[in-house]
């Protein structure tokens, strides 16, 4: 019934491997060069951290 | 090593660096200087824009402003797709920060449905997620919750808050175990040169023989140019939230964390960069 059920954590299936990389290659490029800019929605102190 | 609750974190905080420029045509008192912002991937941007309007009004007469509306390169750019959709289809590829030009004249009434208030988006948000759930859960889910907790998905998206959204889209994310997945996928597939807005059909995520689909799976069959080749040499790009899943990634798994809040799937088909 869980949101994880299909998957069991120690699997790293290749596309999996290759998602998560992607997805840090992606903040790379789209978020670090950029983290001056203004958020365009305000943001909790929670959220914030979050974002690290 | 990350498990699948930061894949969905990664997906919710996803971020477009972008520039807003005023279009040239539109009359100011003075220069309008350009607007810079961080968007959130799985928001709409009538939803996260009032900076910029304020922005650009500062330097308007009242008489001069009617609707807003936002263009790349020519494109209106729909605000009922999720921003994250919109740089996949229209800007993959290019430098960042995104460029996209504000309109507050000749609304273009062909491409663009009105918004003149966030109620207009929240229904389009909830009219999709409960197509979603139709197709996942028939309607049982969604059906299930009271008001508040509608509300809960709603202001979790507009606010921006991952825990708050996802307290309650974890219900829509449940299924039988014995039936290994969602009744269907929620899924829009869409393609830039193509004139028809998206291909979207019934799709299951098992097989009748009890086998896992993946993306190949459901391109196959319903977009099978995504995946051809020609002479070896890719010609489509598969994206999305700006990746590219392998073919392989099951479609379940893929539907549970990389659907957007309005719980599709939504996979942009763009032309590969010819270099």
């Amino acid at each position: 019934q869980s949101m994880t059920s299909s998957i069991s954590p120690a699997q790293t299936a290749a596309w999996r491997k290759q998602i998560l990389e992607q997805l840090s290659e992606r903040s790379k490029r789209e978020i670090d060069r950029f983290k001056h800019y203004e958020q365009a929605v305000e943001q909790s102190v929670w959220v914030k951290k979050g974002m690290m | 090593m990350a498990d699948d609750k930061d894949v969905l974190r990664d997906v919710w905080f996803g971020r477009i660096p972008t520039c807003f420029t005023l279009y040239q045509d539109e009359v100011t008192e003075r220069e309008a200087e350009p607007f810079y912002l961080l968007l959130p991937r799985v928001s709409y941007l009538t939803l996260v824009t009032d900076k910029v309007k304020k922005h650009f009004l500062k330097v308007m007469k009242a008489e001069d402003v009617e609707e807003i509306w936002f263009e790349y390169e020519g494109t209106p750019l729909k605000w009922h797709y999720p921003i994250g959709l919109l740089v996949d289809l229209h800007a993959s590829n290019t430098s960042l920060p995104w460029s996209i030009t504000v309109h507050f004249k000749n609304f273009p009434e062909r491409d663009l449905l009105h918004c003149l208030s966030s109620s207009v988006i929240e229904a389009h948000f909830m009219s999709s997620i409960k197509e979603a759930d139709a197709l996942k859960h028939k309607s049982q889910v969604i059906n299930d919750m009271q008001k508040k907790d509608h509300k809960q998905l709603w202001m979790g998206l507009q606010n921006d808050k991952f825990d708050q959204f996802w307290a309650m889209n974890r219900k829509l994310m449940e299924y039988p175990t014995e039936e290994g997945g969602f009744r269907y996928i929620p899924f829009r597939i869409y393609l830039t040169m193509s004139d028809r807005p998206f291909i979207q059909k019934l799709f299951r995520p098992i097989s009748p023989d009890g086998h896992a689909h993946t993306l190949g799976d459901l391109l196959k069959e319903v977009c099978p140019m995504a995946i051809n080749n020609d002479d070896e040499s890719r010609r489509y790009q598969v994206v999305i939230h700006g990746i590219e899943p392998l073919l392989e990634t099951p479609l379940q798994w893929l539907s549970e964390h990389l659907s957007h809040p309005d719980n599709f799937l939504h996979i942009s088909v763009i032309p590969a960069p010819s270099d």
